[in-house]
């Protein structure tokens, strides 16, 4: 038996040093430029851990359809004349904008002439998703073996989601652009004042360093300005949802509201970046 | 050496349980945390010098799984197993309903710390309301997860223990 003072010294020895340890293991992270580097022993876990991640998550998909299903069938006729009341109204804005999506249409070709950002794209699928409320990122089925490497942008019909941060055989991690350790250089459309936008932890990212004379409005639609060999230009960012201008700061803030619904992701898209000197994928 | 590999293979499952089916019934943000459970339990079942080791390690094996910056989940599971272990003496661990104010208390010490940290070394800055809804309501989601986690595992704990020495279970 050992004598109680013994014991509570060796505890607190070993309470130290833990903590000590996550300490060190924190402050390394912070310090680090992209603040996320697990080194190999990390990269093997998760990759070890990720075929299992993978299974369960589409076991949940499974479960989530079948309860979906059950709820959608309770709610069918209610949405049967909402959608009715809907496709009237669209109907009517659909003869409404046809000219104008014409226009659109051609101007977009042009368009598509002129950009030459020569990108592959692979898709891929979530498995897993970061649960805590403050950071944000998402585990996909694609890795290295699909052509994948860290620091390729990731994006959806709707805009940008992220960036690749750590990559395995058939997974990667994908940091979100609301997490606060991300920022992506950004453009704001109409004024084409670029800024920096960060996350905020929460559903909502803060564009910083816009000259304080510069017109932003809420409504204004920011996109990647392509600076930073990370992103494309032109990638939908979000919706200005509020701007700042603190008295006596040289610079103004905007609140920018996420084009892309990022709690709710199930399938996105890749885009593989060229390395220096190679053709385009 | 089974019990080892049993909460081993426990670990593993609950960390796969917090990436993949929990955050997808998220309440007002927060989700319930059964690897916090998990720790919390083995503290209560096995004191603190057990609690603070499982504790880390299964704070750390979060933080690599889950893709938040090292070193959080640590000190918060350190937190949380050690503070477990250090009240085992002091509670009825018999108690239907034990588990689950233990769970809520401990899910505010395991979130003060997480988010303190994050906050210290410049990773966090919240609304102080957000905070707070986000502690209470994942403390008491955690607090009602715990209630069958920590029976389940302390009657399976019991019975590796009974197995091991050749006693029949009481």
């Amino acid at each position: 038996m050992i004598p109680s003072h013994l014991a509570r010294r060796r505890l607190l020895v070993l309470v130290l040093a833990c903590g000590v340890l996550g300490l060190a293991v924190l402050t390394e992270q912070v310090r680090a430029p992209d603040r996320r580097d697990v080194g190999w022993l990390g990269t093997a876990i998760e990759g070890a851990l990720a075929p299992v991640v993978g299974i369960v998550a589409r076991a949940g998909d499974l479960v989530g359809e079948g309860w979906a299903l059950l709820h959608e069938i309770g709610t069918l006729r209610a949405e049967n004349a909402r959608l009715a009341a809907e496709v009237a109204q669209l109907k009517e804005e659909n003869a409404r904008l046809r000219p104008a999506a014409e226009e659109a249409s051609r101007l977009r070709s042009l368009l598509a002439l002129k950009q030459s950002e020569p990108f592959a794209s692979v898709a891929a699928r979530v498995i897993g998703r970061d649960p805590s409320h403050w950071f944000s990122s998402l585990l996909v089925d694609r890795g290295t073996r699909d052509g994948v490497r860290r620091n390729d942008p990731v994006v959806t019909s709707e805009g940008l989601v992220g960036r690749v941060i750590e990559v395995g055989g058939s997974w990667s991690r994908v940091l979100l652009i609301v997490d606060p350790r991300s920022a992506v250089s950004v453009v704001v459309v109409r004024s084409r004042e670029t800024g920096v936008a960060e996350g905020l932890g929460r559903p909502l990212l803060r564009v910083t360093y816009l000259s304080r004379d510069a017109s932003i409005q809420p409504g204004d639609l920011v996109e990647t300005s392509g600076l930073g060999q990370i992103y494309p230009r032109g990638v939908p960012v979000g919706t200005v949802v509020g701007v700042s201008r603190p008295p006596g700061d040289l610079f103004q803030e905007a609140v920018v509201r996420p084009a892309v619904d990022l709690g709710h992701l199930d399938d996105v898209l890749i885009l593989l970046r060229p390395s220096p000197g190679e053709p385009a994928r | 050496m089974r019990r080892v590999a049993l909460y081993a293979l426990l670990a593993v499952g609950a960390v796969v349980l917090d990436t993949t089916w929990l955050p997808r019934v998220s309440l007002g943000g927060a989700t319930a945390d059964v690897v916090l459970v998990l720790v919390m339990t083995i503290g209560f079942l096995h004191g603190p010098e057990v609690g603070a080791l499982v504790g880390t390690g299964m704070g750390l094996l979060q933080d690599l799984v889950t893709g938040v910056p090292l070193g959080l989940g640590m000190l918060a599971g350190l937190c949380v197993g050690t503070g477990a272990g250090l009240v085992r003496g002091s509670i009825y661990l018999e108690s239907l309903w034990l588990p689950a104010p233990a769970a809520w208390v401990l899910t505010v010490v395991h979130q003060v710390v997480w988010i303190g940290a994050a906050h210290l070394v410049g990773l966090l800055t919240a609304p102080v309301a957000t905070l707070a809804r986000v502690v209470v309501l994942g403390a008491c989601y955690n607090g009602a997860v715990a209630v069958p986690v920590f029976h389940g595992l302390r009657r399976l704990d019991d019975r590796m223990a009974h197995h091991s020495t050749g006693a029949r279970p009481a």
